[in-house]
C-alpha cells in the first residue's frame, strides 16, 4: 500500500450565496501518483481544491497530511505546507518578467532591496531541473499560452510544492503542447511530487493517471482504478447517464451570404496586428467553425463583428450592409445575435432578474413597450414562455441571476440571444464551463437553427471538440490570420488541427481558396 | 435558493437601522464627552426637533431639500456615476434664479413667475452637469475630481454674481436685492410654517419612482448602472443613457436650489458652499437608491440636523460634528460586509437544513455502478 | 515688474505650493499602483494638518506635531483601508464619506480643543517646520533664492519622489504591490495578503499626505484654518492621473499646478481684476489639463488603431 500523503475527511463548503459546492467530501491522495478529479463542470472539484489551497474556508471537514492532522489557515500556510495549485485561468502579471512572476511570493533579497538578479538565476535553475526551455527575462504579455502554463508550473516547484494541484491544465492548450506537458507531470511524477490531475477531458485522464476521483452535484461518488474502466464508464459516473458527444446533423445546404469580411485588419492598442487580412463569407444554414489556441484573434473578431470593439480597415458586411462605424444596436438590428465568451461581464447583469436580462435587447421594440413605458404584461409572458422552453431551474422570473448556476445563466444568455429573430448568431465559446446537460441543448440548438432557420453561424471555441462537432465548414486562426480551412469539420482530426494552432503546418490562399 | 433571498432583503433593511442606531449613538456619546450639561444637551437633542409645532415645521422644510438633492444622487447612483456637481449646482440655481427673479421684476403673476424661475434652475443644473458628465464620457476625465472642482469654480462664481450683478448697497452685509414678493414660494399650513415647495417635492419623487421603474429610460439606466459592459454588448446606448441620467439629476438639484432660495429667503446671500449637495449624497445612499425612500431618509436627516441646530444655538457645540456622523452612517450602510458575516451564518443555516433534506442517493440516482476500490 | 528678483521669488512660490500637491500626488501614486484610487486624499491632509498644530502646540515641539501631523494620517488611511478592504464599501463612497467627515470633524475638534470654529491662530501657538539655505547654492543669482531657503518638507518632497520611485520598482513591497495593484488573483495565489498589501498602500499614503498636511499647517502658514486644504488632494490626485502613476510625472505635473497657484496668487496682489475668477484658476487648470492629457492619450490611441502612427 503507497503512502498517503494527503487525506481530506467530510469536507462541507457553502457560499456566501448559499450555494452548497461540496457536501462531506472524503479524498485523498496517494505519494507519487497522478489523481484524476473528475466531475461536471460545477461539480465541486475546483471548491474542494480551492479548499485544500486554503482559498477556502470550509464549514465543516478535517485535512491531513502525511497522516498528520492540519489546519491550513490561507494561501500562504498552504504553500509553506508544500501545496501548490496552477489554476484554470493563469495568475500571472502581464507587464512583471517570467523571473518576477516565478518568484513573486518568495522574492530573493538583499541590502534590503529586491535581487533581480539572484531572481534569474533561480529561476533558471528550476527551469533546468525540471527542463522547461523558457527565457526567465521575458516579459509574460510577450508569451505563448503553452509557455505561460510553464510559467505557473514554474511559480509552484520554486516554492518547493509536494503535491501540485493541476485545475484544468489542458483547456487551453492544443494536443501537441497537452503531450509536452504530460511528459513534465510524469518527470514531475518520478521527482516524487504527488499530483492532483483535474479534468473533463476523459481521454487524457485515462492516458496520464492511475486512479480517478468522481464528484456530482457537490457529492464525492468514490475513487476508482482506471485498469478497467474505458471512457464511456467514467462518463457515465460523472454525468449519470451515458453522453452522447455526437451530433447527428445532415449536410448543409448553405444559401446566400449573411456575412461578408473582406480583408479585415484590426491593429490593436499595443500596436500589435491582431487581425491580420481576414477575409471569411458566412452562409445562411451554415456552422461555421473557428479553432485556434487563444489570444490569436479570435475574440477580436468577435468584438468586430458584435460591434464591441474598432477595426482599422477592411470591410465587413452583415446582411448587405457595410458595419463600419454602427453602434452594436445598429447591427443588432442588422441582424446580429451575440453570445459573448464571458458571460457574467458581457452577456448578463447579475444583479438583475432574469426578465431584465431578457429583454434587454428587445426592450425598445413595440410590443415590449406602451409608449414611455415597458410592457409589463406581454413582456412577463415572454419571459415565462422562455423559461420553460429553456428549461432555465429558477425560482421565477424576477430571481436575480447571479443566484443561477452557470448553466442557468447561459440559459438566459442563449434564450435572449436566440429568440431574437436575427438570421446570424456570433456564439464565442458558448458552453465554457457549464453542465454537460445545458451545453448539449445550446450546440444541439444551434445546429437546429441553421437547418431549419437558415441561420448563418460563427462558432468560435477553444473545445476542439465543440468545433469538431458543431461546425459544418471550419476555420483555424493563429496570430490574427487564418491559416487553415477544411469544407468538412467532422473529418478533420485533432491532432491535425492541432498542428495548424501551433503553426507547424499553415495553408496556403491558393489551398483555402473557396472555403473561407 | 428562496430563503437565501428572504435573508438578503432582511439583513438589508435591519443593516440600516443598525446603522442609523450606532450612528446616533455615537453622536449621543460625542454629545455626553463634550458637553458640560450632557443631560439637557442630549434631551435637546432628541427631543428639541419635535417640541414644537414650529421646528417639525422646520424639519420638513429642510427636508424638501434634502429630497430634490438626493433624488438627484439616486440618479447619478443609477449610473453608478459619482458625479458631485449637485453641491455646486445648488448653490448656482439658488443665485441665478434670484438674478432672474430681480431682473423679470413684479410684472408675471405669481404662479407663472415661480414656474419660470424652477424652470431656470432645472436648466442650471442641466447646463453645469453636463460639464463633468460630458468629459467623462468623452476624456474619460475622473468624474469625481472634475465636479468638485467645478463646485469650487461654482461658489466663486456665485460670489461673483452676488457681489458685481445684484448685490444690494443698501443693506451692510453681503446680500442680493430683494426678490420681489411674485417669486416667493408661499408657507401653508399655518403654525407649522411649512413651504409650499413640499408639493413640488412630492411630485418630484412620484415621477421619479414613475421614471425608475415603470419607464423604458428607467429600465436602460438601471441594466447601465448595473454592468455597463452587458448593456453595450445588448445594444443599449450606454453613454447617451449616462449622460440624459445625469442631467435628469442635475436638474432636480438646480430645482432644489432654486426652491430652496424662492421659499425660504428674502434676499439672495450665500457666499459658501452649503452641503446640501453631500447631505443629498448621504440621503440617497441611505435610500438604497430608491426614489420612493427618499423622502424618508430626507426626513430621517432633517430631524438629526434641526437636532444638531438645536444643540447648537443651545449648548454652542458646533453643527459640524454632524457631518462625522453622516460619514459614518454613509460607510456602515453602504459597507457590503457589515453585519456580512451575521448574514451568511444565517444564509449557512438556511442551506445547511436544505442539505440535510436532501438524500445523496436522489440526487446522483442514475447509474453508479463502477467498481469501487 | 519682472525683474530677476521677482522671478526668483516667483519660482520659489511655484516649489512652495507645489510641495502640498507632490505629497499628494505621491500618495495617490502609491494607491494608484496598488490598484485603488485614493480620493480621500483630502481629507487625509486636512486631519493632518489639524493634528499637527495641535500636536505641536501641545507639546511644544514642533517635531512631535510632524510625527502627530503622520500618525493621524496613517489613522485615516487606516480607516479607509478598514472601510473599503475589510467593510467591502465602494471605494468612492468611502473616500467621500471619509473626506466629508474630515471636513466637518476637524472643525469639532478644533472646537473641542480651543473653543474656536474657524482658525487656530489666536488660541494654540504657532509653530513651523524651519526651513534652510543651502550652502553654495544660495548664492547662484536667480537658482539661489529660487531652490534655497524652502522649508524642510519642500525638500522632503522632492526626496519623496526619489524614495517612493525606488521603493515601487526596487523594494519587494513595492514589486508586491504593484503585482496586487495589476492581478489580485495573481497575487493571493502566491500566498501574498492582498488585503494587508492594501492597508500598508493607504498608510503610506497616509504618511505622505500626513507631510503634505503638516505643510499647510506648519509650513505655508502657521495655524490651522477650516477647510484649509482646499481641494489640493484632488488636484493631488488629478497630478497622479495625468501621469499615469509615474511618481516623477506626477511631481512635475504637481509642480505645473503650483505655478497655476503662484501665477493665481501673483495676479491677485495686482488687482484690477475680479478676485473670484482669479480664484478658480487652479481648479480650472486642473480640469483643463485632465481633459488636455487624456484627449491626446485617446488621438495616440486612435493612430496606433489606425495603423498610421
Amino acid at each position: 500500500m503507497p503512502k498517503e500523503v494527503l487525506r481530506m475527511d467530510g469536507i462541507t463548503k457553502i457560499y456566501g450565496n448559499g450555494f452548497v459546492a461540496n457536501k462531506n467530501i472524503t479524498f485523498w491522495l496517494y505519494e507519487g501518483e497522478i489523481l484524476g478529479l473528475v466531475g461536471e463542470n460545477g461539480a465541486g472539484k475546483t471548491t474542494l481544491m480551492k479548499v485544500l489551497f486554503g482559498h477556502e474556508t470550509p464549514q465543516s471537514g478535517e485535512v491531513f497530511l502525511d497522516g498528520q492532522p492540519v489546519k491550513i489557515l490561507n494561501t500562504l500556510d498552504a504553500i509553506s505546507k508544500g501545496i501548490g495549485m496552477v489554476h484554470q485561468h493563469f495568475m500571472l502579471i502581464p507587464s512583471l518578467t517570467v523571473a518576477e512572476n516565478v518568484v513573486l511570493g518568495v522574492e530573493p533579497m538583499k541590502n534590503g532591496l529586491f535581487d533581480f538578479k539572484k531572481a534569474v538565476a533561480m529561476t533558471q535553475e528550476v527551469a533546468d531541473k525540471y527542463d522547461f526551455n523558457i527565457d526567465p527575462m521575458a516579459k509574460i504579455q510577450d508569451l505563448s499560452v503553452g509557455q505561460m502554463q510553464k510559467v505557473e508550473i514554474m511559480k509552484v516547484l520554486i516554492k518547493g510544492a509536494k503535491i501540485i494541484i493541476m485545475d484544468e491544465p489542458t483547456a487551453v492548450l492544443t494536443p501537441q503542447e497537452t503531450d509536452e506537458l504530460f511528459e513534465q507531470l510524469m518527470l514531475l511524477k518520478q521527482h516524487g511530487h504527488s499530483i492532483i490531475f483535474i479534468s473533463h477531458k476523459l481521454e487524457e485522464v485515462k492516458r496520464i493517471c492511475a486512479r480517478i476521483t468522481v464528484l456530482r452535484h457537490g457529492y464525492c461518488l468514490g475513487s476508482y482504478d482506471l485498469k478497467d474502466m474505458d471512457e464511456s464508464d467514467i462518463s457515465r459516473l460523472m454525468v449519470g447517464r451515458d453522453v452522447v458527444l455526437k451530433i447527428d446533423k445532415e449536410d448543409p445546404k448553405p444559401g446566400k451570404p449573411v456575412v461578408h469580411i473582406k480583408n479585415l485588419v484590426k491593429i490593436n492598442a499595443a500596436g500589435k496586428r491582431v487581425l491580420d487580412d481576414v477575409s471569411i463569407d458566412i452562409h445562411e444554414g451554415e456552422v461555421v467553425g473557428i479553432a485556434g489556441v487563444e489570444g490569436n484573434g479570435q475574440g477580436d473578431l468577435s468584438d468586430v463583428l458584435s460591434g464591441m470593439g474598432v477595426y482599422s480597415s477592411g470591410v465587413v458586411e452583415v446582411n448587405g450592409t457595410d458595419i463600419k462605424g454602427r453602434t452594436v444596436r445598429q447591427i443588432r438590428d442588422l441582424g446580429l445575435a451575440y453570445i459573448p465568451e464571458d458571460r457574467m461581464e458581457y452577456g448578463c447583469a447579475g444583479d438583475m432578474s432574469i426578465r431584465d436580462n431578457i429583454i434587454a435587447d428587445r426592450y425598445f421594440r413595440k410590443e415590449y413597450r406602451k409608449g414611455f413605458f415597458l410592457n409589463q404584461k406581454h413582456i412577463d409572458e415572454i419571459v415565462d414562455r422562455y423559461i420553460q422552453e429553456f428549461e432555465i431551474a429558477c425560482d421565477d422570473k424576477s430571481q436575480p441571476v447571479r443566484m443561477l448556476s452557470g448553466g442557468n445563466i447561459q440559459k438566459v444568455v442563449v434564450a435572449r440571444e436566440f429568440t431574437s429573430g436575427s438570421n446570424f448568431i456570433l456564439a464565442n465559446q458558448p458552453t465554457r464551463g457549464i453542465d454537460v446537460g445545458a451545453a448539449e441543448m445550446i450546440r444541439k440548438t444551434i445546429v437546429k437553427k441553421s437547418r431549419e432557420e437558415g441561420t448563418a453561424t460563427l462558432l468560435i471555441s477553444a473545445d476542439l471538440n465543440e468545433v469538431l462537432e458543431c461546425s459544418d465548414r471550419l476555420l483555424v486562426m493563429r496570430k490574427g490570420r487564418v491559416v487553415a480551412a477544411f469544407p468538412k469539420a467532422n473529418q478533420v482530426s485533432e491532432e491535425l488541427l492541432g498542428e495548424y494552432m501551433l503553426g507547424i503546418k499553415t495553408m496556403t490562399q491558393e489551398e483555402m481558396e473557396g472555403l473561407l | 435558493m428562496n430563503r437565501t433571498r428572504r435573508v438578503e432583503t432582511m439583513v438589508e433593511l435591519l443593516r440600516i437601522v443598525v446603522a442609523i442606531a450606532i450612528a446616533y449613538a455615537v453622536a449621543l456619546v460625542t454629545l455626553f464627552a463634550v458637553s458640560e450639561e450632557p443631560l439637557y444637551i442630549i434631551q435637546q437633542f432628541i427631543l428639541g426637533p419635535v417640541s414644537s409645532v414650529r421646528r417639525i415645521g422646520s424639519i420638513v422644510n429642510l427636508a424638501i431639500p434634502f429630497t430634490f438633492t438626493g433624488l438627484c444622487f439616486c440618479f447619478m447612483y443609477a449610473v453608478n456615476k459619482f458625479n458631485l456637481s449637485g453641491e455646486g449646482i445648488f448653490m448656482f440655481a439658488g443665485c441665478i434664479s434670484t438674478y432672474v427673479a430681480i431682473n423679470l421684476g413684479e410684472g408675471l403673476p405669481a404662479p407663472l413667475m415661480i414656474l419660470v424661475l424652477l424652470v431656470v434652475g432645472a436648466l442650471v443644473g442641466v447646463v453645469i452637469t453636463m460639464i463633468p458628465a460630458w468629459l467623462d464620457i468623452k476624456f474619460n476625465a475622473n468624474i469625481v475630481v472634475v465636479s468638485l472642482m467645478l463646485n469650487s469654480m461654482l461658489v466663486f462664481l456665485s460670489t461673483y454674481v452676488l457681489r458685481y450683478k445684484m448685490r444690494d448697497a443698501s443693506i451692510s452685509s453681503l446680500g442680493s436685492l430683494p426678490l420681489p414678493d411674485n417669486a416667493s414660494i408661499p408657507t401653508i399650513f399655518g403654525a407649522f410654517r411649512i413651504q409650499a415647495g413640499l408639493f413640488f417635492a412630492v411630485i418630484a419623487v412620484a415621477l421619479v419612482a414613475v421614471l425608475f421603474f415603470k419607464t423604458v429610460f428607467g429600465y436602460k439606466m438601471r441594466v447601465v448602472g448595473s454592468n455597463p459592459l452587458f448593456a453595450k454588448a445588448s445594444g443599449i446606448n450606454m453613454a447617451g443613457t449616462i449622460v440624459c441620467a445625469q442631467l435628469i439629476g442635475g436638474a432636480l438639484a438646480g430645482i432644489g436650489g432654486t426652491t430652496e432660495i424662492l421659499a425660504n429667503y428674502d434676499r439672495y446671500k450665500w457666499i459658501a458652499s452649503t452641503q446640501h449637495g453631500f447631505d443629498g449624497l448621504m440621503v440617497a445612499v441611505l435610500a438604497r437608491r430608491n426614489p420612493l425612500l427618499v423622502p424618508v431618509a430626507a426626513l430621517l436627516l432633517a430631524y438629526i440636523r434641526i437636532g444638531a441646530d438645536v444643540v447648537n444655538s443651545k449648548g454652542d457645540i458646533p453643527i459640524d460634528f454632524i457631518t462625522v456622523i453622516q460619514g459614518i452612517i454613509i460607510l456602515m450602510v453602504a459597507a457590503d460586509e457589515f453585519m456580512g458575516r451575521f448574514k451568511k451564518k444565517l444564509i449557512y443555516k438556511a442551506a445547511q437544513e436544505n442539505l440535510a433534506h436532501e438524500k445523496k442517493e436522489e440526487v446522483v440516482a442514475p447509474a453508479t455502478e463502477g467498481k469501487e476500490e | 515688474m519682472f525683474t530677476l528678483s521677482w522671478f526668483a521669488s516667483f519660482g520659489f512660490s511655484v516649489l512652495r505650493l507645489g510641495t502640498p500637491l507632490i505629497f499628494a500626488g505621491l500618495a495617490a501614486v502609491i494607491s494608484k499602483k496598488a490598484g485603488m484610487m485614493n480620493m480621500a486624499l483630502e481629507g487625509m491632509m486636512l486631519c493632518a494638518a489639524l493634528a499637527g498644530v495641535i500636536f505641536a502646540g501641545f507639546s511644544g515641539n514642533v517635531w512631535v506635531g510632524l510625527l502627530g501631523a503622520v500618525i493621524v494620517g496613517c489613522i485615516v488611511g487606516w480607516v479607509i483601508a478598514f472601510a473599503s478592504l475589510s467593510g467591502m464599501t465602494d471605494l468612492y463612497l468611502t473616500c467621500i464619506a471619509v473626506n466629508l467627515a474630515a471636513s466637518g470633524g476637524t472643525v469639532f475638534v478644533m472646537y473641542v480643543l480651543t473653543g474656536e470654529k474657524s482658525t487656530t491662530s489666536a488660541a494654540i501657538r504657532a509653530f513651523t517646520v524651519p526651513s534652510i539655505n543651502i550652502p553654495l547654492i544660495e548664492n547662484i543669482p536667480l537658482i539661489g533664492p529660487m531652490i534655497s531657503g524652502h522649508n524642510i518638507l519642500t525638500y522632503l518632497a522632492f526626496l519623496s519622489v526619489f524614495v517612493v520611485w525606488m521603493f515601487l520598482y526596487r523594494t519587494r513591497l513595492g514589486l508586491r504591490l504593484r503585482a496586487v495593484g495589476e492581478n489580485p488573483d495573481a497575487a493571493a495565489s502566491v500566498g501574498i495578503n492582498v488585503k494587508t498589501v492594501g492597508y500598508i498602500s493607504f498608510l503610506i499614503s497616509g504618511i505622505l499626505c500626513g507631510f503634505g498636511g503638516a505643510f499647510m499647517s506648519m509650513g505655508w502658514v502657521s495655524f490651522f484654518m477650516k477647510n484649509m486644504v482646499n481641494g489640493r488632494g484632488y488636484i493631488g490626485l488629478s497630478a497622479s492621473n495625468i501621469a499615469d502613476g509615474n511618481p516623477v510625472g506626477s511631481a512635475i505635473a504637481a509642480v505645473f499646478f503650483g505655478f497655476c497657484d503662484a501665477t493665481a496668487t501673483t495676479l491677485k496682489s495686482q488687482g484690477g481684476f475680479p478676485s473670484e475668477f482669479i480664484e478658480m484658476i487652479p481648479y480650472g487648470a486642473t480640469i483643463i489639463a485632465l481633459v488636455v492629457i487624456s484627449s491626446i492619450r485617446i488621438s495616440r490611441q486612435r493612430k496606433i488603431e489606425k495603423g498610421t502612427a
